[in-house]
């Protein structure tokens, strides 16, 4: 496991990520992967204070909403990194929003999927050496937009 | 040899949180937090962003105790903990505070210093007053604690720069005040009368359109009862700003609904048709119950539904910024990012307006042109 931080956020290194809705993806072994939200996307979302996601064995699309954040002042779906079909929902998470924005790539998990086309989708993610540029590149954007704290 | 240390005393790195007291710290909306880019986050829709609001803070907190405040006395939780309008205010120095809005004073609006009923809140807010205005020109209004003030203290403000007063009256009629925040288990009770004398003192002090008070939708109050108080205070050139009510968890009205959104709409219109049209009570019919049935528009020129077009009625009442344009328009305040929009602080879209449309089903109180001439 190895967690580095850039700008100031842990990034999880050997997850691949969906950076533009900010969704990491952990292989778990054959199809089954497991999903949850980056730093950086939480930390520009603001306080959760909600969170709502599909039932097990719904079926989501790679770009469609699995569930929606809500924040003190923003609200915003969680958009699959993967299609495939919903195995698991981490319901403590849904109970409790701040586990998620406290520990992010473990227990703050969100879904796991049993993905339908793996290989296929695979490259669409960002992963390996790729990760910590664009990572670092989301942060300058998002410092430029005015939603990070200074 | 068994040998007792005392521990090192060491002084406190971090100031306690009930240390942290205004004038020197001030709670500030989560909006204001984030256009001050103190707080990460965004809007559930981008748009321009200006209106800052500060709210003193006290440890011992507001002595006041009124049944749908998320800062009431007997609210459960300490004050630290406690939410107002929903969310968390985020606490700060006032000096760093002051410091970002002269950095970002040319995105600001108008800035908005909420006082608390509470022994030193008139002196403090003097001199938050004067710390913002020694270094920022961006116009400042003042939501008073009536119990704190009178004549010479409003002047008082008026000299330190503050051009607008607000009075948060929210209860619209004297029994409804009475209920809500008069007889209240805690803290003594606040006086309706001593309310409209400051609002008499304000109007007097700071002028015609300079003096706004506070109204809340869902207190219990009738249509009829809103709308004779948005005529009596047009009469005398003073805004009524329109809230709607939005339960606070554990509060004593925790569990009251809020208002209808149809009923808010045509509320919101109807200020609006009193305030920016010249409408007069004649031109607004009840029933019994005071409920809001019919509008009488002018037959020949369809100002009702030209103002309905704008948008503008719909969009958040609050202080003007330096052009006039809406200063303070609180984002999310009375509602949840996830529910509907209650006052828009952006200019309605057309699918905004379609959706007001729908909401407000004004055919119900305004019949189409072409009933409306049978």
């Amino acid at each position: 496991m190895a967690t580095v931080t850039v700008e100031g956020f842990p990034v999880r290194t050997e997850f691949s990520y969906d950076l533009t809705h900010h969704m990491w993806v952990e292989e778990l072994g054959g199809e089954r992967v497991r999903v949850g939200m980056d730093a950086l996307g939480l930390e520009t979302s603001g306080t959760l204070a909600h969170l709502m996601m599909v039932e097990v064995g719904t079926e989501v699309a790679r770009g469609e909403p699995f569930g929606s954040l809500e924040a003190e002042k923003y609200v915003g779906p969680l958009v699959a990194p993967l299609s495939g079909t919903v195995l698991a929902v981490n319901a403590d998470a849904v109970a409790s929003p701040s586990l998620v924005q406290s520990d992010p790539y473990g227990a703050g998990w969100m879904v796991e999927l049993s993905a339908s086309d793996l290989e296929g989708e695979r490259s669409g993610l960002v992963s390996g050496d790729e990760i910590v540029t664009r990572f670092a590149q989301k942060v300058t954007e998002y410092r430029l937009e005015g939603v990070l704290a200074e | 040899m068994t040998t007792t240390t005392t521990p090192r005393r060491l002084l406190p790195l971090v100031e306690p949180e009930d240390r942290r007291e205004s004038p020197d710290w001030v709670r500030i909306s989560m909006a204001s937090a984030l256009a001050l880019r103190m707080r990460s986050g965004r809007f559930a829709r981008p748009f321009e962003f200006g209106g800052i609001n500060l709210l003193l803070n006290y440890a011992s907190g507001c002595r006041s105790d009124c049944s749908y405040c998320g800062l009431a006395r007997t609210r459960p939780g300490t004050y630290e903990d406690k939410s107002f309008i929903r969310v968390e205010w985020p606490l700060v120095r006032t000096d760093e505070l002051v410091g970002r809005m002269a950095r970002y004073e040319d995105r600001l609006t108008r800035l908005c210093i909420s006082m608390v009923t509470h022994g030193r809140a008139f002196p403090d807010t003097v001199e938050i007053t004067e710390r913002i205005r020694a270094r920022v020109s961006t116009p400042l209004s003042i939501l008073v604690a009536p119990p704190t003030l009178d004549r010479n203290r409003l002047e008082i403000f008026k000299a330190a720069g503050v051009d607008m007063i607000g009075i948060g009256l929210d209860a619209v009629t004297e029994d409804l005040f009475r209920h809500h925040r008069t007889d209240v288990p805690s803290g003594g009770g606040l006086s309706w009368e001593q309310y409209w004398e400051v609002v008499d003192a304000a109007r007097d002090v700071f002028g015609p359109w300079k003096v706004n008070c506070h109204t809340l939708v869902g207190l219990g109050e009738t249509d009829e009862d809103m709308i004779d108080l948005f005529c009596r205070l047009a009469e005398r050139q003073i805004f009524s700003y329109l809230f709607s009510f939005n339960p606070e968890p554990d509060s004593r009205l925790g569990d009251r609904p809020k208002a209808p959104l149809h009923r808010w709409r045509r509320i919101q219109l109807a200020r609006h048709l009193i305030e920016d049209e010249g409408f007069g009570r004649d031109r607004f019919r009840f029933d019994d119950d005071g409920n809001l049935v019919a509008i009488l528009g002018p037959v020949d020129d369809d100002v009702v539904e030209r103002a309905v077009a704008s948008g503008i009625p719909f969009m958040t009442n609050g202080c003007p910024g330096p052009s006039g344009e809406p200063g303070c328009t609180r984002p999310f305040g009375s509602y949840r990012p996830s529910e509907p929009v209650r006052d828009y602080p952006w200019p309605p879209t057309p699918d905004d307006l379609r959706r007001i449309r729908e909401e407000m089903r004004l055919w119900e109180v305004y019949p189409p042109a072409v009933e409306r001439r049978r």
